[in-house]
């Protein structure tokens, strides 16, 4: 039963693999054909619009996102669980959907102040 | 003076011909019939008019070209022509090369250019072949300290992930490459390979423009994938299933986007910023940081970018089809298949056919498809518009945007949904 589940979803690796086995060749063709001159160092060097490159390509980079990836973990986790409440929606009584009206008030409430956070940027 | 064969004799020539032509017929007749019979006893062989098809009957069809008919239907069924043709990776390429070229001329047209104009006779048709062979012959350059592995392996990845999430749409009835439960969740799952795979290609090429452009890509598709799960729950909850096909074939009255405009513009609004598109192009902006998390690759590996972006786009856009816009439903426009030609032709005294196999694709199939393609090529064509008309947004308001205004409307299109349904308007005991 499981097994079967399961097996509905090998079409989809099976496109997956083909994606690969047709475009893969691409690049080794690629690589065959085109030229590879390896005269000039300077030509392997990484893009910084024509100057010689300075410190490290990866570095500690700040982007202010934390507040945002913390609320993308809970409402991430929300959206799915009010999908199996949807889902089931037209079978279910009608009265089962006053908790969910409660979980969403909740889940409103916590998101406006996640966002009244976010948007105080002198705490980041 | 030169010439191009200085030593050319005839005789030689047609000796090295015969030649060649000798061993060929050597190879074939030791090498490949076997291996051909081989083949034909290993796989399973369809039954066709109550007769097994053997490797000899397969044979005598491959003599007769109207005879091989069966033989293409019977492979028409199977998962490797889904896959590869039909509603898989074929049919979605070919979409996608499409919209490449449509891009460029209504973009040229919308600035007053004139666009591709030289390759090929009629208005640069052939510019997108020429284009990929300059792309195939030129040479790949990798950064010096770049990630090697990973770095080659993310644009083949990128197309990976795009076609698997064309796996999920269905074109007609019956026509999807995975039929499964949980599409709608698959399809969830498979948009959440995209963050990973640009971030893996920014970080191993060890360089800054992609990095700072593959940061920019991940946090843009991770924010905005939560408005893009909420604003489809409309649909779900009224049809009940996670299933397109059963998604799609609920719209057969009427479309979703009657009764749901703001679900489908929420939608559409996280679909160009999954899409990075403008103006939402952030990750690519290509006069802040050269070209984004695309400017170490070169050659085909840019090509292979390319064309996963645009197999992404019309998956979305198929997707919009199937959830909003009622998927294969429309008129029947397509004639049905001439009788004439089933029961076999009387011309005087010979009488051709009736050719077994023969209605190749049915007549709600093709019918599916042709409104399938129209109204996806509708909502491509309003993904390419922005470009032309829109500038680029900053980053505050593209998160202010995504985490306020679109979570906002899309719980007021779950509301809109929820109080149709019990009002009694939809669902069981109201319309459909």
């Amino acid at each position: 039963m499981v097994g079967e589940l399961a097996g509905n979803y090998s079409t989809v690796v099976l496109m997956f693999g083909f994606a690969i086995v047709a475009m893969a060749p691409a690049l080794v063709i690629s690589r065959m054909i085109s030229p590879r001159k390896r005269s000039n160092p300077v030509k392997f060097l990484p893009m910084e619009c024509g100057q010689v490159p300075t410190g490290e390509g990866r570095t500690h980079f700040m982007m202010q996102y934390y507040p945002y990836i913390l609320m993308f973990v809970v409402f991430d986790v929300m959206a799915i669980f009010l999908y199996a409440w949807g889902s089931a929606l037209l079978e279910i009584p009608k009265m089962a959907t006053l908790p969910m009206m409660g979980f969403l008030a909740i889940m409103f409430g916590a998101m406006a102040f996640a966002l009244y956070q976010s948007g105080r940027r002198r705490i980041w | 003076m030169s010439v191009i064969a200085p030593k050319f004799k005839l005789s030689e020539f047609i000796k090295s011909l015969l030649d060649n032509i000798f061993w060929i017929i050597l190879i074939l007749v030791l090498i490949g019939l076997p291996a051909v019979m081989m083949i034909l006893f290993v796989i399973e062989m369809p039954v066709i008019d109550g007769e097994l098809l053997t490797p000899f009957l397969a044979f005598t069809w491959m003599a007769d070209p109207t005879r091989i008919l069966p033989v293409v239907h019977a492979f028409m069924a199977t998962d490797i022509f889904r896959v590869m043709a039909f509603p898989g990776f074929g049919f979605a390429a070919l979409l996608a090369a499409a919209t490449i070229f449509v891009e460029r001329k209504m973009l040229a047209k919308l600035q007053l250019r004139v666009g591709p104009f030289y390759c090929g006779k009629f208005e640069g048709i052939l510019q997108l072949m020429g284009d990929g062979l300059k792309l195939i012959s030129k040479e790949i350059i990798i950064p010096a300290k770049a990630d090697k592995p990973i770095f080659w392996a993310a644009p083949v990845l990128f197309v990976a992930a795009a076609a698997a999430f064309v796996a999920f749409i269905p074109v007609a009835p019956g026509w999807v490459v995975a039929d499964v439960e949980m599409g709608l969740l698959g399809v969830f799952a498979v948009i959440g390979f995209f963050p990973i795979i640009t971030i893996l290609s920014a970080w191993s090429a060890n360089s800054k423009f992609p990095f700072i452009g593959g940061i920019r890509a991940l946090f843009q598709m991770v924010s905005f994938e939560i408005p893009l799960i909420l604003s489809l729950l409309g649909v779900v909850m009224l049809t009940g299933s996670l299933n397109l096909s059963e998604i799609a074939a609920s719209q057969s009255s009427f479309p979703w986007i009657v009764f749901l405009p703001v679900g489908a513009i929420v939608f559409f609004i996280t679909m160009l910023a999954e899409l990075e598109r403008i103006p939402f192009d952030l990750p690519e902006a290509e006069s802040e940081i050269v070209a984004g998390w695309l400017t170490e690759l070169s050659g085909m590996m840019y090509g292979l970018v390319q064309l996963g972006t645009y197999l992404k786009l019309y998956a979305f856009a198929a997707l919009f089809v199937v959830l909003f816009l009622g998927g294969w439903n429309g008129p029947m426009v397509v004639p049905p298949f001439p009788v004439e030609i089933l029961e076999g032709i009387e011309m005087g005294p010979i009488t051709v056919g009736p050719f077994p196999g023969l209605p190749l694709f049915t007549q709600e199939m093709l019918n599916g498809t042709l409104w399938f393609v129209l109204k996806t090529a509708g909502i491509i064509f309003f993904i390419l518009l922005p470009r032309g008309v829109f500038p680029r947004i900053r980053v505050d308001m593209l998160l202010n945007l995504g985490w306020s205004k679109l979570i906002g409307l899309s719980f007021v299109n779950i509301f809109i949904a929820l109080g149709l349904l019990y009002a009694g308007v939809l669902g069981p005991g109201g319309l459909q």
